[in-house]
């Protein structure tokens, strides 16, 4: 079943710089996965466009750099394309 | 203590001593704020140094301007109420004028719904009086979410008058039409590329502030590493200042790819002390600290000592006072600590916010104990302390904050609140969704009685406490809630039970609401035309409202009870209403601004009838006046634009009456109270004076008006509108069935008006059918029904009822006169130009005279024997207190007697009065 943008969906962020895996209780639940560019990526479930709104305040609070905000077709969140 | 809230959001946070300076930022903000500047926009992320930027900006700006009035207004998560934002606004505003915004807060405090655009007007108007020159800064806007306090600042914007100047300064665009600004060079704009370090900004910093000695290669690498990013570059200095191997943390640090943050904090953390690591973890859920409450968190002593030293290192905590009592951590460093928390301590942060519910609880500061406990979702808790703060949130109008607590609640732990039921209850009424309504109040019903059961209800543990006393109140209130449902249904019948229900439940000395449910009752007799019967519940109601110490309500209420006054005929007790409520709102020091300027309304249609026109205008001018400083958008205000038609319309000015009520129109808002004028029925009335009687037609076709049809109290101006119109088609085109239509519809509306006692409408009635027996030229009968009025109504002090209906029935007061068997009384006759006065109408007095009277002395005479006092007196009559005196005296010694009482008593005896 393909993800609705305003419905439920796999999310993937990408954020400048490597964020430690200790952060992934802060995203709950999100994945974190430090690429060799230097970057983060964080992939999961968003249940919404409110959930992922608070998502993206999330990265703005603490300052990261957000490179990029993709929906993914794939709905297993480990993977990142 | 007191509470942190207010002080600590209001505080200018003076710039620390040593910092890096910025000329080429304050220079940009400085050659941009000219007159035609409104915005200065200052965004940028997180740890960008906007805050301090822009305070010390300010502290500048005040040195070199010391006239410029700072307003600071630190806004936070729950500030997305648009009334607790504007709130913050006036007081922000108020703290550097005491003038400003004045009668905003006399109405917050008086409980009243503050209507956000009103309000912000008069608060524009008050800075645009002051003379002085503001700056009002908003820090941390993007907390701001919701729509409403959004609107409210576009609307500040667009109305900004030339005195004020923005600052916002936040880490997101806000919602503005930021393009429109810029196009028009009306906005400054800071962003993150303006307010990163540049290479030199960065050595001051590390080498000046800091303190460091570095060469500039490790400046330049660190500025590169952290994009200039300034809390990057400050956490830098920190951990280097703990380093020993400044070269070694350098090159380690700009060789990581890991986010600066992280790797940072880890190593200001690594350098700390167990204490000061543990301190920090545990204080991270705070959004603000002081020693006591960390200490509640940390479970050691030594709060206090140790925010003042997390302050002198520079370790990210902001004193929120001058006092240093309250701090804050800066918002990234707290997301960041909270992160952490996570990881480190799994499962530990419901625990510290339940700690920090418990102390803000027993320091009395329930606001942050419900959102500590929220937050660890404590729901159960969370409930119990909201239902503790209702009545206070309720009567400071906090309603958004309030919906979003209970939105956070699980609907189970709503429903076993009978409080929290009928809040939500009543938002859902307000919001309009009536079939929603009733199962809260029946949720709350079913929680009063389970109360009770426990003996948890009306108990006597529970009697002195907050809860308790609103939990007796709650069946009265549930029914009049149900009442307040049948009314928006417009189901009276249902109403007036429900209503006469809630004042049955309502103990003896639960003033306000057997005040507030018999003022429903009242409301409802009135909607069936029974005023007798609404004058008296009505009455009780204004009383209640007065013990229960409601100001603004009661003088709100005065103004219905002298409509139905007024319905019943009694003009002089109408006037007594108003002239006490007015002299009592004058005692309380104008306290009720609104309310006031609301009864100078009431009386401007009172002093209207007695065809004092310039004190109707005069009056109509005071209520401007005062309704200027208050935010004048209520269902009450359409009223003085129908005061203001009617002053014109006296005035002959029939184009600026009828603009006068298209503007009333505008602001006429239904369903509070019995439409007993409307609007348009006011306007059929002026085209018709005017003649143009198609129009006329047209307005009682669109309202489905038809001569036989059926009566009621809520048609009866309407009708009696009709009836004009049918008598002026037969001056027209006298055909007979169409006088024949308007007086049999007369002579209806007079029997059901004589039945409910409205003699208002009575004397309506028999001018109009003394122009129709004029109109078809019967003149002998056409003075019996006029007399008739004349006589019952001219003491009351009526003149406009008669000269509005204007040439045609001038003749008749003229012949009226003549005869003398029902002279028209003074005041008429002075603005009747037409009719003349006769002496023969004095001078038939049943029994001989020792001197005769005068027409004045009679007329004084007969006031002498109604219960008004001498200003009174003298007042009705248009003279000063000493003509009076001499009038009385004269009387006294025509009469032979030596006070009132006799002369009164004399009178009577020789038919005089």
């Amino acid at each position: 079943m393909p993800a609705e943008h305003h419905g439920p969906g796999q999310y993937q962020l990408r954020i400048r710089g490597h964020l430690d895996s200790s952060w992934t209780d802060w995203f709950e639940g999100m994945v974190l996965t430090q690429e060799n560019d230097g970057t983060t990526s964080l992939c999961g479930p968003v249940v919404d466009q409110a959930a992922l709104h608070g998502l993206l305040a999330k990265v703005r609070n603490i300052g990261a750099t957000l490179i990029a905000v993709n929906l993914l077709e794939d709905q297993d969140p480990g993977q990142n394309h | 203590m007191p509470t942190p809230v207010l002080a600590t959001k209001l505080f200018f946070p003076a710039p620390r001593p040593q910092i890096t300076s910025r000329p080429r930022l304050f220079k940009r903000l400085n050659d941009e704020l000219g007159p035609s500047r409104k915005l200065s926009l200052v965004c940028a992320p997180a740890g960008f140094g906007k805050t301090t930027l822009v305070s010390e900006w300010i502290t500048q700006r005040r040195q070199q301007h010391p006239g410029v009035c700072i307003a600071w207004l630190s806004l936070d998560a729950h500030d997305n109420d648009p009334s607790r934002f504007l709130a913050y606004i006036v007081a922000a505003l108020q703290g550097v004028d005491a003038e400003i915004g004045n009668e905003i807060t006399g109405r917050r405090h008086s409980g009243q719904v503050l209507a956000v655009e009103p309000a912000l007007t008069s608060l524009i108007n008050d800075i645009a009086r002051s003379g002085k020159e503001f700056i009002l800064v908003l820090d941390d806007y993007h907390l701001i979410e919701k729509r409403p306090v959004h609107d409210a600042l576009a609307f500040l914007l667009d109305h900004l008058p030339p005195q004020l100047h923005l600052v916002i300064a936040t880490r997101s665009d806000p919602p503005l039409s930021l393009a429109r600004l810029r196009s028009r060079g009306e906005l400054t704009e800071l962003r993150a590329a303006d307010l990163r370090f540049t290479p030199d900004e960065a050595a001051d910093f590390l080498n000046q502030v800091m303190n460091l000695g570095l060469s500039t290669d490790d400046i330049a690498a660190l500025a590169t590493r952290t994009e200039g990013w300034i809390a990057g570059l400050q956490l830098a200095g920190v951990s280097l200042r703990e380093h020993g191997d400044v070269s070694g943390f350098i090159k380690a640090f700009t060789g990581s790819n890991r986010f600066v943050i992280d790797y940072l904090l880890e190593e200001v953390l690594q350098h700390q002390p167990a204490e000061v690591r543990n301190f920090l973890l545990a204080t991270a859920p705070l959004e603000h600290m002081t020693g006591g409450l960390c200490e509640a968190l940390t479970g050691v002593g030594g709060g206090q000592g140790m925010l003042e030293g997390l302050e002198r290192d520079n370790l990210f905590v902001i004193p929120l006072d001058d006092r240093r009592q309250w701090y804050r951590y800066h918002p990234l460093f707290a997301e960041v600590l909270r992160a952490r928390v996570l990881q480190e301590l799994p499962g530990r942060m419901p625990e510290l916010h339940r700690l920090a519910s418990e102390w803000y609880e027993q320091n009395d500061l329930i606001e942050d104990a419900v959102h500590h406990a929220l937050a660890a979702e404590d729901f159960g808790r969370a409930a119990d302390l909201i239902e503790a703060v209702l009545p206070t949130m309720r009567r400071t109008r906090q309603d958004g904050m309030m919906l979003a607590w209970l939105t956070a609640l699980p609907e189970e732990v709503v429903r076993v609140r009978p409080l929290l039921s009928v809040f939500y209850a009543w938002r859902t009424l307000v919001s309009g969704d009536l079939d929603a309504v009733e199962p809260w109040l029946g949720a709350a019903e079913q929680g009063v009685k389970a109360a009770a059961a426990e003996g948890k209800g009306p108990g006597n543990s529970d009697l002195k406490s907050i809860r308790g006393q609103e939990l007796r109140m709650l069946p009265s209130t549930i029914a009049m809630y149900r009442a307040s449902l049948a009314q928006a249904r417009g189901d009276v019948y249902t109403t007036a039970q429900h209503a006469r229900e809630a004042f049955e439940l309502a103990g003896p000395e639960d003033h306000f609401a057997r005040g507030a449910a018999a003022g429903f009752l009242g409301l409802a007799s009135w909607a069936q035309g029974d005023v007798e019967t609404a004058v008296d519940t009505f009455s009780d109601a204004v009383a209640s409202l007065h013990e229960a110490g409601n100001l603004t309500d009661e003088l709100s209420s005065t103004i219905l009870l002298a409509d139905m006054q007024i319905a019943r005929g009694q003009l002089q007790e109408a006037r007594k209403l108003y002239e006490r409520a007015l002299d009592y709102a004058a005692a309380q020091g104008e306290s009720a601004p609104r309310a006031t300027a609301e009864l100078h309304v009431g009386y401007s249609e009172l002093s209207r009838e007695f065809g004092d026109l310039e004190s109707a205008a005069r009056h109509l001018q005071t209520s401007k006046e005062l309704g200027r400083q208050v935010a004048p958008l209520t269902e009450h205000s359409y009223r003085w634009f129908v005061a203001m038609a009617g002053v014109r319309e006296a005035e002959g000015d029939m184009a600026g009456a009828t603009e006068s009520l298209d503007q009333a129109q505008l602001l006429y808002l239904r369903g509070f109270f019995p439409e007993i004028r409307p609007i348009p029925a006011l306007k059929a009335r002026i085209t018709i004076r005017q003649g143009r009687l198609s129009e006329g037609w047209e307005w009682a076709r669109s309202r489905g008006l038809l001569p036989v049809g059926e009566l009621s109290y809520l048609r009866e101006f309407e009708h009696l509108t009709l009836a004009r119109l049918l008598i002026s088609q037969f001056r027209v085109l006298p055909a007979e069935k169409t006088i024949q239509e308007a007086q049999d519809l007369l002579m209806r509306l007079l029997e059901a008006a004589e039945a409910a006692g409205r003699k208002g409408s009575t004397y309506e009635v028999l001018v109009l059918q003394a122009l129709a027996l004029e109109a078809q030229g019967q003149r002998a009968l056409a003075l019996v029904p006029l007399e008739r009025a004349l006589a019952e109504a001219g003491p009351e002090g009526y003149v406009r009822l008669f000269l509005d209906e204007g040439p045609p029935l001038a003749p008749l007061l003229a012949e009226a006169a003549a005869r003398g068997t029902a002279p028209p009384h003074t005041a008429l006759l002075q603005q009747s130009k037409k009719t003349v006065v006769s002496q023969t109408a004095i001078s038939r007095t049943p029994t001989p005279q020792r001197e005769d009277l005068s027409k004045r002395e009679l007329e004084v005479l007969r006031l002498l024997g109604t219960s008004l006092s001498g200003p009174e007196i003298a007042r009705q009559l248009f003279v000063s207190l000493n003509t009076l005196r001499t009038h009385t005296k004269r009387i006294f010694i025509k009469l032979e007697v030596n006070n009132r009482r006799e002369a009164v008593r004399h009178g009577k005896e020789q038919g005089l009065i």
